[in-house]
């Protein structure tokens, strides 16, 4: 007797409340500490990156405090020309994530498009796979410094020229996922009730390999700030404005980083912060997607 | 046609497609990109006709599908065309410095399967314990480390701080004979250990989670309850199926290995086929550039094929796939 009550109990309770999917994974990503830490990180840095302009001056005029080290007054020490190593990160932290921001919305959007076409459509799906294949199977940093010696540094052509050299990542992780997708027999039901071409990708194939988009977005992102960093560091970089990767690039032309370790552990220290914080959340959340490790 | 043969046809045929199009991309980025390489040879300000003659001896006054079919052409003889600002051919310039990038990434790359797979045995083994923890949690670290970073922290604790290793350079001029090799060695270290670090993370992390699959699957519990040691079950048995996707992974590592190479050996100022590539950028030295990354393409896409290959010989899986 209890025990039916308990069980109808129990059956109307999971019927009023039975959260969706999404709330179910952000209920056990909240109880993650390690994505909840680095997802505040990103926050964080978030905020620094919009209000750099409240928080520290532009580092542009030479100070007369060459080479200091960290003190109360220049907290991050300052560099060959006696700018604010501070300010430097700190506006540094804007470009990194207008970047990243930017030229991972462009991969993002192109290789979701192509990933997903490629699996919808199999005729097209072998040029799609033979393409990607090519692009992933080359280096791509050389390539990447050719073109952005070509086009000329500046942040909008460094932005579209990661975003065109990341795409074929994003474009194999989903078009493997949708592959998987097209196939199940809602997908046929949504064809055979004379839904268009266009409602079945918006509604039933997309939602599907959204999670493997979160993840993409994530990763990319993070893999945009090492990119940029690394064009920067070569001198490709932006000379108008602060990335991190140019306070390394200017140590490393100065001289500066045989004598002086604090120009540049600082913006390294940033730039593995956002790296490992990205990649935290990724593994975070593709943790409390799963149900079977949610239960732990 | 015996299946291995069709195996090194498709193979070799993949290979050639991806050389010709890494040709097709820079030959393209070149011509079309806003970087004309006509300005680049020939200043605007010149006199028209004297502008047309340079342009002319450059061949970049033919029609495009003309200069492709030339340019093609030249490279099947090994041409890569003149640099413009050391007044002698490309592969000149290159040649001399390929064998540095090749014994760089070369030994980067056996060092971080040396000290990857055992890295990998034990998380898997231990999954869940601490080991396995501490793996897990550098593997990520390591996965997120900017390579220039890297390098720059070993050069200055390393290199000038503790003074234990050469900070730049390949080798000793003053050293010869065995002395010389010695120097070769030291000189190596800092950027190959910079290259490693960068890469092991996603190997070790690759490594452990494939092999924690195959030590669950039905073959591994078979040779677990024939009462073979767990020794024997995870070095003979699961390590075996578990190279496979990490040898995959280490071929699409060796891209990123070359990219990564170009930021070290700037760094230690070694003088690889990176290094010329960082001198090209500060002077714009566009043939360089581009013979540098069809040359770079070239030794990925070699030795890609060449582990598919030896990958084809070991599991016959492969060859019929």
């Amino acid at each position: 007797m209890t025990a039916t009550a308990e069980i109808t109990s129990v059956t109307a309770e999971s019927f009023v409340e039975a959260p969706t999917a999404a709330a179910q994974t952000w209920d056990a990503f909240r109880r993650n500490p390690l994505g909840l830490i680095p997802l505040a990180i990103l926050a964080l840095l978030g905020v620094i990156a919009v209000f750099a302009p409240l928080i520290a001056s532009y580092p542009g005029g030479y100070g007369a405090d060459v080479l200091q080290a960290p003190s109360g007054q220049h907290w991050f020490g300052t560099d060959n020309l006696g700018r604010d190593i501070l300010s430097e990160v700190v506006w540094g932290t804007r470009v990194s994530m207008l970047v990243a921001v930017c030229s991972s919305a462009l991969a993002i959007a192109l290789g979701v498009l192509l990933g997903v076409l490629g699996a919808y459509f199999r005729r097209i799906d072998n040029v799609i796979g033979t393409v990607v294949d090519l692009c992933l199977s080359l280096p791509v940093l050389p390539l990447t410094i050719l073109v952005a010696a070509l086009a000329g540094p500046s942040l909008q052509t460094i932005i579209l020229i990661i975003a065109f050299f990341s795409w074929p990542e994003v474009a194999r992780v989903v078009r493997s996922q949708a592959l998987a997708v097209v196939n199940l027999p809602y997908v046929d039901a949504a064809r055979v009730i004379g839904g268009r071409h266009t409602w079945i990708l918006r509604k039933h194939v997309l939602p599907a390999v959204a999670p493997v988009i979160v993840v993409s977005i994530v990763l990319t992102a993070s893999r945009a700030v090492l990119s940029e960093a690394g064009l920067a560091f070569l001198g490709l970089g932006d000379p108008n404005s602060w990335s991190w990767g140019r306070i390394l690039y200017e140590a490393q032309q100065s001289g500066a980083m045989s004598s002086a370790w604090w120009t540049t552990l600082f913006p390294s220290l940033a730039i593995l912060l956002l790296v490992v914080s990205a990649t935290l959340i990724a593994i975070a959340y593709n943790d409390a997607r799963n149900p079977k490790s949610r239960q732990r | 046609m015996p299946p291995f043969a069709a195996f090194l046809l498709k193979r070799l045929g993949r290979a050639l497609l991806t050389m010709w199009f890494a040709i097709t991309v820079t030959f393209l980025l070149l011509r079309l990109l806003p970087g004309d390489p006509a300005v680049a040879v020939a200043s605007t300000n010149m006199d028209a006709s004297m502008r047309h003659e340079l342009l002319k001896q450059y061949g970049l006054t033919q029609p495009l599908f003309t200069q492709y079919v030339k340019y093609l052409g030249q490279l099947l003889h090994g041409n890569l065309g003149q640099s413009f600002t050391q007044s002698q051919p490309v592969t000149d310039v290159l040649m001399s410095r390929l064998p540095w990038t090749l014994l760089l990434t070369g030994s980067a790359l056996i060092l971080t399967v040396l000290v990857g797979v055992p890295l990998g045995v034990i998380a898997a083994t231990h999954a869940g314990r601490t080991v396995d923890r501490l793996v897990q949690t550098s593997g990520v670290i390591g996965q997120s480390l900017f390579v220039p970073s890297v390098g720059i922290f070993l050069l200055f604790v390393l290199g000038l701080q503790l003074k234990l290793l050469p900070i730049g350079g390949a080798y000793d001029e003053n050293a010869y004979g065995l002395g010389w090799y010695a120097s070769v060695l030291q000189h190596l270290v800092l950027p190959c250990v910079s290259l490693v670090l960068v890469s092991l993370g996603s190997y070790v992390l690759t490594m452990r989670a494939t092999l924690i699959e195959s030590l669950g699957e039905e073959y591994c519990l078979l040779a677990m309850s024939k009462g073979l040691s767990d020794r024997r079950v995870i070095w003979k048995h699961a390590l075996r199926n578990a190279l496979l996707p990490t040898t995959t992974l280490l071929g699409l590592q060796l891209g990123f290995m070359v990219g990564g190479a170009v930021l070290t050996e700037t760094i230690f100022a070694y003088p690889g086929v990176g290094r010329a590539i960082y001198e090209a950028v500060t002077q714009l030295d566009y043939p360089v550039l581009q013979g540098a990354f069809v040359l770079l393409a070239g030794t990925v896409v070699v030795v890609n094929m060449i582990t598919d290959l030896a990958y084809g010989l070991l599991d016959a899986r492969v060859r019929t796939a």
